[in-house]
Parts: structure tokens; sequence; C-alpha cells
């Protein structure tokens, strides 16, 4: 290995390492509406203050990742060993192969995550994440290189880890939240506004909390993961039992910022589109979000919390008598979680043959560079009907009627 | 399809403890709210202690759910999990 090309896999580690910050930075504020959406649609917490708190707790959650899981590639594709070291012949070249295949992968996840918070669909950022890691597997490896079904012994592959979860955890999720919402309406018939408003406040409050910090217990660890996976390919670190403490810190920091700045896109979406959410079921629909995702972390089951969370809004709309719920918003949102993983895999397939046909340190350069243009442009499209803390409740139908003059 | 197998295995655990922790607690919490409601009285009407103190009763539980919810977390970002054996939750080494 010469001089030059050490300098090179240099360059692009610290691509890769910037692009998973980057990554971890949009899982950020696309997750904000899965715990924030319903205390900012029903005021329990203003918007700005929710956001707030939901990045503080996102923060404190991923510090508490100590033991970190080094490998949650394997759940989808074949690029680590059990232990979590890197397939031996993927770091023969000094690294250089493993890094393509994670910053494509990785590009492929922003691209859509970026993509889906400009239409304002709550999407799921690992689906995104494996997605792109899936695409980029598949054009640098082939089909083969892909975890698809387990071995058998567990819970396992792409079947076992992403597709049956996806289908079975927004079914529960809304049945808890629907079971809960009529107690809830039940139990509190005929009594004093003044003593349900206060009362169901505080409820929202504590269980949107525990949403986000077990979000930033589990989400941050996929980042860390991966960017401690690109160290150890390249040499730079070797330990496979630990993770270097500024991974760790670099990982809470980015997600917690961009759980603060806020996806108002999608806390719009989430909080005013989906059903128009009282107080009671905005307890019912995060307390259902909280256990569920707690138990099935706890039984191996790995799911989405903007899965759980959004079939938890619905669930608090069925289960509410006479509740509006908007069909056609949710079967838009189902439609982009049939397509995240196929697309994000699409991006990474093609920023990986993007990024070999250019060929080297170029070639990492390329996509990045890729990358950068279409967040630019994403952002900027973004501006044309900008979505903040101050229109964020606005009548839904309101608004649309205002969108469809203007076309 | 081992994998559908085990899925659903853990399925129907996910939606009972979601129905227990995930509607049960929130429904207690309701109930606290009626209980202080009632325990407050009302224009013309004597308060009840009794209501007031069930209410805060009901909030402990709740407050209990949320601890062990809170344990979990922390627990298992230290690498160990919560173990049911002793039915009372205890924190032990996956």
């Amino acid at each position: 290995m010469t001089i030059e090309s050490v300098t090179e896999t240099t360059v692009v580690l610290v691509l890769v390492i910037v692009t998973a910050l980057g990554f971890d930075f949009t899982n950020g504020f696309h997750d904000t509406a899965n715990a924030m959406a319903t205390s900012i649609a029903t005021r329990a917490l203003r918007p700005k203050v929710a956001v707030l708190l939901s990045g503080v707790l996102n923060l404190v959650g991923a510090f508490l990742s100590v033991e970190v899981a080094l490998t949650v590639s394997n759940a989808v594709v074949k690029i680590q060993n059990s232990n979590g070291t890197p397939k031996q012949d993927l770091v023969a070249d000094g690294g250089a192969a493993l890094l393509l295949i994670i910053l494509a992968g990785l590009v492929g996840g922003i691209v859509w995550n970026l993509l889906t918070w400009l239409l304002g669909l709550p999407s799921s950022s690992s689906h995104a994440l494996f997605g792109g890691l899936i695409g980029a597997t598949i054009a640098g490896l082939g089909w083969s290189g892909v975890n698809w079904n387990g071995d058998g012994s567990k819970l396992d592959g792409v079947i076992g880890k992403v597709v049956l979860p996806a289908v079975m955890s927004p079914v529960i999720a809304g049945a808890v939240a629907a079971t809960g919402t009529w107690l809830i309406y039940r139990i509190t018939a005929g009594v004093d506004q003044r003593f349900t408003d206060n009362g169901f406040r505080w409820g929202q409050i504590g269980s949107a909390s525990l949403v986000s910090l077990a979000h930033g217990t589990n989400d941050a660890q996929k980042t860390m993961g991966v960017i401690t996976l690109a160290l150890i390919a390249t040499g730079a670190w070797t330990d496979t039992t630990n993770i270097p403490f500024w991974v760790k810190a670099a990982c809470a920091v980015a997600i917690a910022l961009g759980t603060a700045l806020g996806g108002w896109r999608i806390i719009r979406t989430v909080g005013k589109g989906l059903v128009e959410i009282s107080p009671p079921q905005g307890l019912a629909a995060e307390s259902a979000s909280a256990a569920v995702i707690l138990a099935s972390s706890h039984l191996g089951f790995a799911l989405s919390t903007t899965h759980v969370a959004t079939g938890s809004i619905l669930g608090s709309g069925v289960g509410r008598p006479g509740a509006l719920v908007r069909w056609a918003v949710a079967g838009r949102m189902v439609a982009a979680w049939l397509i995240t993983l196929p697309a994000a895999a699409v991006v990474g397939a093609l920023m990986w043959w993007l990024g070999n046909g250019v060929g080297g340190l170029a070639g990492a350069v390329t996509i990045f560079l890729v990358l950068l243009a279409a967040a630019a442009f994403m952002y900027l499209r973004s501006r044309r009907a900008p979505v903040d803390h101050t229109n964020v409740n606005d009548d839904w139908d309101a608004r649309r009627e205002l969108a469809d003059a203007d076309r | 399809m081992h994998n559908l197998g085990f899925a659903l295995e853990a399925v129907w655990r996910v939606l009972l403890a979601g129905l227990i922790l995930g509607a049960g607690l929130p429904a207690l919490f309701a109930l606290g709210v009626r209980s202080l409601a009632y325990g407050a009285g009302g224009p013309g009407r004597a308060p009840r202690p009794l209501g007031t103190a069930g209410g805060y009763l009901c909030f402990a539980i709740v407050l209990l759910g949320v601890a062990l919810g809170i344990t979990f977390i922390v627990a298992s970002g230290f690498g160990k999990e919560l173990s049911f054996e002793h039915v009372y939750p205890t924190v032990v080494d996956k």
C-alpha cells in the first residue's frame, strides 16, 4: 500500500464520517414528530419548547447508549462478521471497498429522508438507512451480499428485521392506542374540563418525553455503529467491544440538534393531517407508542418509531367515536413507507455505481457532491412553502384549499 | 417462513405488554383525573378527601410504570436487561 492510497482512504473516511453525522441529523428532525407532534397539535407544549425538550432528551438518550452494538448492519447486509469486524475481503485494499458501500448507502438514506421531509411524509429513517445500505451492497457485492431471510435461528434478515415489523407494528400500536383512547373517553365522560385539560396535558408531556428518550438510545446507536465500522475498516480503531467516545458524543449532538431543529413539515402532517387530536387522544397515542417501542425492543422485535407513532395516532382517531380520520393522508403515508426501502436502495446503488465508475477518492468526492447538490435543491424547494413553528398548527383543510388555489 | 413464526410469537407479547402498559396505564391515569375531580367537590358541595387520595394513588401507580420504562431504557443502554423472572422486574446482564 502506498502513502498516497493511505491518504486517499483517510479523506474518504472523513467523508463517510461527515455523511454519517449528516444522516444522524436528518434522522433527528425526521423523527421529532414521532414524539412531539401530538403535544404540539393539542398545544400541551408550545412548538419551540416541544422540539427543544425532545432534542435534550434525545441527547441524554444517546449518551445512555453505553453498550453499542457494532453489528447494526448485520440485520440486512453481509459486510460484517458476527463480532462486528468487517469482512476480510472488503478491507483487503485498506478499507476503500467497504467505505464506498457505506458512503453510497448513507447518501441513499439521506436523499430519501430529505425528499420525504420535503413532501411532509413521516417515513422511517431506519428503513432509509437500511435501504441505502442494501442498494449499495447489491451494487457492490451482488444479491448474495444481502441478508434476506436470516439463518432460521431467530428473527433476522430483511424480512425478519425490516419487512415483518413494518407491517405488524403500526397495527399493534394502533390497536393499543384505540383501546386506550376508548377507555379514557369512557372513564372521564362527564368530568369537568378544567380537570381533564390540565391532567392530560401533563400525561402527554410525560409520555412524549419517554418516546424521545427511547428514540435517542435506539436511533443514535445506528450511526455510532456505522461510523465505528468505517473506523475499523481503515484500521483507525481496533476495539470491537467499545466505540470511541468522540463518535458517541458527535452522534448524540447531531441527532439532538436535528431533533431540536424540528421537522415542521412532518410534525404538521402527523399532528394535524391524520387526525384532529384532542388531549386524551394525545395521551393515549404517546403512551401506546412508548409502551410498544419499549416492549418490542425488550423482545428483540426491531421496529421503527415512525411506524409505531403514526399507527398510534391513527388508532387514537379510530378509538374516539365520531373522530375525523383522514384516510387519504394515511394512505399517502403508507405508500411512502412501502417505497422507502426500495427507493433508498435505488439511490444507494446508483451512488455506488457512480462512485465506483469514477473511482478512488474522486469517486467518493463525486457522490458527496451529488448529495450536497440534492440537499441544496430540496432545501430551496422547501422555501417555496415554508412550514415552521408559526404555522405548524394551521387548520389542515384551509391550507389545502390555499394550496389548490395556487395551482 | 421461519421469520413469520418468530414475528407472530413476538407480536402477541408486544400486543399484550402494549395493552397493559400502553392502554392500561393511561386508563388508570384517566381514573386518577376522574377521582381528583370527584374529590374536589364542586359549587355548594364539600370536598371529598377520599377521592383526592384515590386520585393521587392512581397517579403514583402510573409513575411507577413510567419509572419502569425509564429503568428499561437506561438498563439497555448499559447492556443490561430487565428480567421479569421474579414477577417484579430486576436488572440483569444480557
